[in-house]
C-alpha cells in the first residue's frame, strides 16, 4: 500500500513516514505544495496524507486540484487547525478524514485502515488475532468462535488493539479513539482503565487468553501470547 | 431623540421666553398709555373748565361739565398741583365697577384757589385687550414653532446627510470586512474631520484585528505541529526496547506534551471564538443535541456511579452553530462528570426557554463568578486545564443566551437563559 505524506515539516515528517514504515506501508514525502503536484501526477498512491499549511501553497488547493484532475486517492488531512474550523468552515470538503495535530499515530493508522478498507474492492470483513476474530460488518467479536457480549466501545477498543497489536498504545491515545470529539476537555484517560479492564475479563471469561499487558501509568499493548 | 429634535426643543423654549417677555412688554406699555391719554384728555377739560371759570359766565348744565367737580379749595393746597388717582369706581352711566381716572388741578379765579376734579372711565387692557394680545401672541408661537419644525427637518436633512452617510458606514462596517469603510466626503470642515479619523481608526482596528487573527492562526499551527513530531518521537521511542525508569520518564515527557497540546488547542480555539462572528440566523436542534451528548456521556458518567435525571422537551430550537453548541453542550457535560462525587447525581433539564445542568459537588473553592475565567479553577487538585468555562462562556455570548453558575447546597448548577427570539 502507498502512501504519500505531504508535511513540510521535517522532523514530522520522518516520525510519522518511519511509523508508517513499520506498518509495512510504502512511505514517500512531499514538503512541498509542487513536490506533491508532482509525484501526484507521476504515481498513483492509494492515500494521502495532506497538510494544510504548506510553505508554497495550501494543502485545500491541493486537494481541489487533485479532484480536478480525477485522482481517486483518498485523502487525509493532518493539519494544526483545530477540529472546530472543519466543522464552521468546511474546510475537509472532499477529504475522506480529517485529523489534528498532534494525533497519536496509532490513530492515524487506524484511520488509514479504516479508509482503506472502506475503499477496497473485495472486503475482508474478518480480521484476526491468534484465537481472536473481529467481523467489520457486523461487529461481532468471537473468541475460539464464542461470540463476546461487548459493548460498542470495547469492540471498537478491540479492533483498535488489533488494528495496533505488538505496539505500546497510550492511554490519551486509546482515549482519543473511543470519545473522539467528546475528549477535547476531558480527562477520560481514567475511565479506559475501567475499558480495558472490562474488555480482558470478557475475553478471559469466554476461556481466551489475556494477550493485553499494561505499562503502568502509561498505556496497553496488545502481544502475541507467546511472546 | 434625534438631534434636530434636540434643536428644535431648544429653539421653542427661547422662543417661549422671548415672546413672554414680549408680551409682558407690550401688555405694560398698552396699559401706560391708555391711561396717558386719558389724562391727557382730561388736563384739557380741566384746562376749558378753568377758563369758563375765569370766563365769569355761568356754564352750569353745560356738557362739559358731566364729569366735572368744581369746589373751593385753601390756599396752600394750590401748591400740590395736579394729581391723578384710578381707581374701582362704580359707574351708574354703564351700570358697572369700572376703573375710573380722577384728575385734580387748581385754578385761582379773582383771588379765590378752585378744585377742579374731573374724572373718566378707562378700559384698561386686562379687560379687553389681553385676551386679544394673548392670542396674538400665542398664533405668532404656534407658526413661528411650526416653521422651526419644518425648516429644521429640511436644512437638518442638508446639512446632517454626510453626517448620517457616516453613520450608516459605521453601522454597516465589520472589523473582519476585507475592504476599508466606506464613507462620503463632505462640504463641512468637522465632518470630513470625523471621517477621516474614523478611516484613521478602523484601518489600525482592522490591521490589529488581522494581525491578531493570523497570529492566533500561525500560533495554532506553529506550536501543533512540534508538539506533534515530539508525541511522535515519543511514541516510535516508546516501542523500543527500553528500562522501567526510561519508560517512567518518557511516559512524564508525554503527559506534559498532551498536557501543553490540550492548552494550546484551547487557547487558540478561544482566540478563534473572539473573532468568530456568526453567520446568518441559525438554529440548532437542542432536544435532539442534547439526548445525543447525554448518550455519548453515558458510560463515562456510569463508570464513576452518577445517576442522571433528565427533563427534555421536545423541539427546542435555538439560535447556535451545531458544531459549538456540540462543544458547550460538552464542556458542561464533561465538567459535570469530572467535579462530580463518586455515585453523584446529575440533572438535566431543556425546556424553550433554558438549559439547567446541575451537578452534586464539592464546594469550589474559588469564588463562582470567577469560574468563568481563563485557567480559574473551582479544585486545584484535579487534572483539568481550567479554560472550558470561559470557552462556554464566551459560546454563549456570540449568541447573546445568558449563562449563570451558581453553587447551593452542593448543588453546582449552570443555567443557560435563551436569548428572547428575535421576531
Amino acid at each position: 500500500m502507498k502512501i504519500l505524506l505531504v508535511e513540510d515539516h521535517p522532523e514530522l515528517a520522518k516520525s510519522i513516514a518511519s511509523y508508517l514504515t513499520q506498518e509495512h506501508y510504502i512511505c514517500e514525502v512531499a514538503p512541498t505544495f509542487d513536490e506533491a503536484r508532482e509525484k501526484l501526477a507521476l504515481f498513483t498512491y492509494d492515500c494521502v496524507l495532506l497538510d494544510i499549511m504548506l510553505p508554497d501553497g495550501n494543502g485545500i488547493s491541493l486537494l481541489k486540484l487533485l479532484r480536478k484532475d480525477g485522482v481517486e486517492s483518498s485523502v487525509i488531512i493532518i493539519s494544526a487547525q483545530n477540529a472546530l474550523d472543519f466543522k464552521l468552515t468546511g474546510l475537509s470538503e472532499g477529504a475522506d478524514d480529517y485529523i489534528t495535530k498532534p494525533f497519536p499515530l496509532p490513530e492515524l493508522h487506524a484511520r488509514i485502515k479504516a479508509i482503506m478498507r472502506r475503499r477496497s474492492v473485495h472486503k475482508n470483513n474478518i480480521i484476526t488475532f491468534q484465537d481472536i476474530t473481529a467481523d467489520l460488518e457486523s461487529l461481532e467479536c468471537r473468541v475460539n468462535g464464542k461470540l463476546l457480549n461487548l459493548t460498542r466501545k470495547e469492540t471498537n477498543l478491540l479492533l483498535y488493539f488489533i488494528n495496533n497489536k505488538g505496539r505500546m498504545l497510550t492511554r490519551q491515545a486509546i482515549a482519543a479513539h473511543l470519545w473522539g470529539d467528546y475528549t477535547d476537555n476531558l480527562d477520560s484517560v481514567d475511565f479506559v482503565y475501567q475499558h480495558v479492564k472490562n474488555l480482558r475479563k470478557k475475553i478471559t471469561d469466554a476461556g481466551g487468553k489475556d494477550y493485553i499487558s499494561t505499562v503502568y501509568g502509561f498505556g496497553y499493548k496488545l502481544n502475541a501470547a507467546d511472546s | 431623540m434625534k438631534l434636530n429634535y434636540r434643536y428644535t426643543i431648544a429653539y421653542a423654549v427661547i422662543t417661549f421666553f422671548v415672546l413672554s417677555i414680549g408680551f409682558a412688554i407690550v401688555y405694560a406699555a398698552l396699559s401706560r398709555s391708555v391711561t396717558q391719554a386719558t389724562i391727557g384728555k382730561l388736563e384739557h377739560l380741566n384746562a376749558v373748565v378753568a377758563a369758563q371759570l375765569k370766563s365769569g359766565r355761568d356754564y352750569t348744565g353745560d356738557p362739559s361739565r358731566a364729569n366735572v367737580q368744581i369746589s373751593r379749595a385753601s390756599f396752600d393746597s394750590t401748591n400740590h398741583g395736579s394729581t391723578a388717582q384710578i381707581r374701582d369706581e362704580w359707574n351708574a352711566a354703564l351700570q358697572s365697577e369700572v376703573s375710573t381716572i380722577r384728575l385734580t388741578t387748581y385754578a385761582v379765579v379773582g383771588g379765590q384757589p378752585y378744585r377742579i376734579t374731573s374724572k373718566a372711565a378707562v378700559v384698561e387692557p386686562s379687560d379687553v385687550y389681553l385676551t386679544g394680545l394673548v392670542l396674538v401672541f400665542a398664533w405668532t408661537f404656534v407658526f413661528l414653532l411650526a416653521l422651526v419644525v419644518i425648516l429644521s427637518e429640511v436644512i437638518s436633512w442638508y446639512i446632517l446627510k454626510p453626517f448620517n452617510n457616516t453613520l450608516r458606514g459605521i453601522q454597516l462596517f465589520q472589523l473582519s470586512q476585507k475592504n476599508t469603510i466606506d464613507l462620503h466626503p463632505s462640504r463641512t470642515a468637522e465632518f470630513n474631520v470625523l471621517n477621516e479619523f474614523l478611516v484613521r481608526m478602523t484601518a489600525q482596528a482592522q490591521s490589529d484585528y488581522q494581525g491578531l487573527k493570523e497570529f492566533s492562526e500561525n500560533a495554532s499551527h506553529e506550536l501543533q505541529t512540534p508538539i506533534a513530531s515530539i508525541k511522535a518521537k515519543i511514541e516510535l521511542l516508546i516501542d523500543s526496547e527500553l528500562t522501567e525508569k526510561q519508560l517512567l520518564l518518557l511516559t512524564g515527557m508525554h503527559d506534559e506534551l498532551e498536557r501543553l497540546a490540550k492548552i494550546n488547542q484551547s487557547l487558540t480555539l478561544l482566540a478563534k471564538l473572539e473573532h468568530y462572528e456568526s453567520g446568518p440566523e441559525v438554529r440548532t436542534d437542542l432536544s435532539q443535541l442534547v439526548r445525543t451528548t447525554e448518550a455519548a456521556f453515558a458510560d463515562l458518567a456510569e463508570m464513576k456511579g452518577i445517576r442522571t435525571v433528565e427533563q427534555i422537551a421536545d423541539d427546542v430550537h435555538v439560535s447556535f452553530d451545531e458544531s459549538l453548541a456540540q462543544l458547550l453542550l460538552n464542556n458542561l457535560f464533561s465538567n459535570a462528570i469530572r467535579h462530580n462525587l463518586p455515585g453523584g447525581e446529575i440533572q438535566l433539564q431543556l425546556s424553550a426557554t433554558e438549559l439547567v445542568l446541575a451537578n452534586t459537588g464539592h464546594a469550589p473553592s474559588a469564588p463562582v463568578s470567577e469560574l468563568f475565567g481563563r485557567f480559574k479553577k473551582g479544585n486545584a487538585s484535579l487534572d483539568s486545564i481550567g479554560i472550558g468555562l470561559a470557552i462556554v462562556k464566551r459560546i454563549s455570548e456570540l449568541y447573546g443566551h445568558r449563562i449563570t453558575y451558581t453553587y447551593e447546597d452542593g448543588w453546582h448548577r449552570i443555567r443557560l437563559a435563551f436569548a428572547p427570539e428575535q421576531t
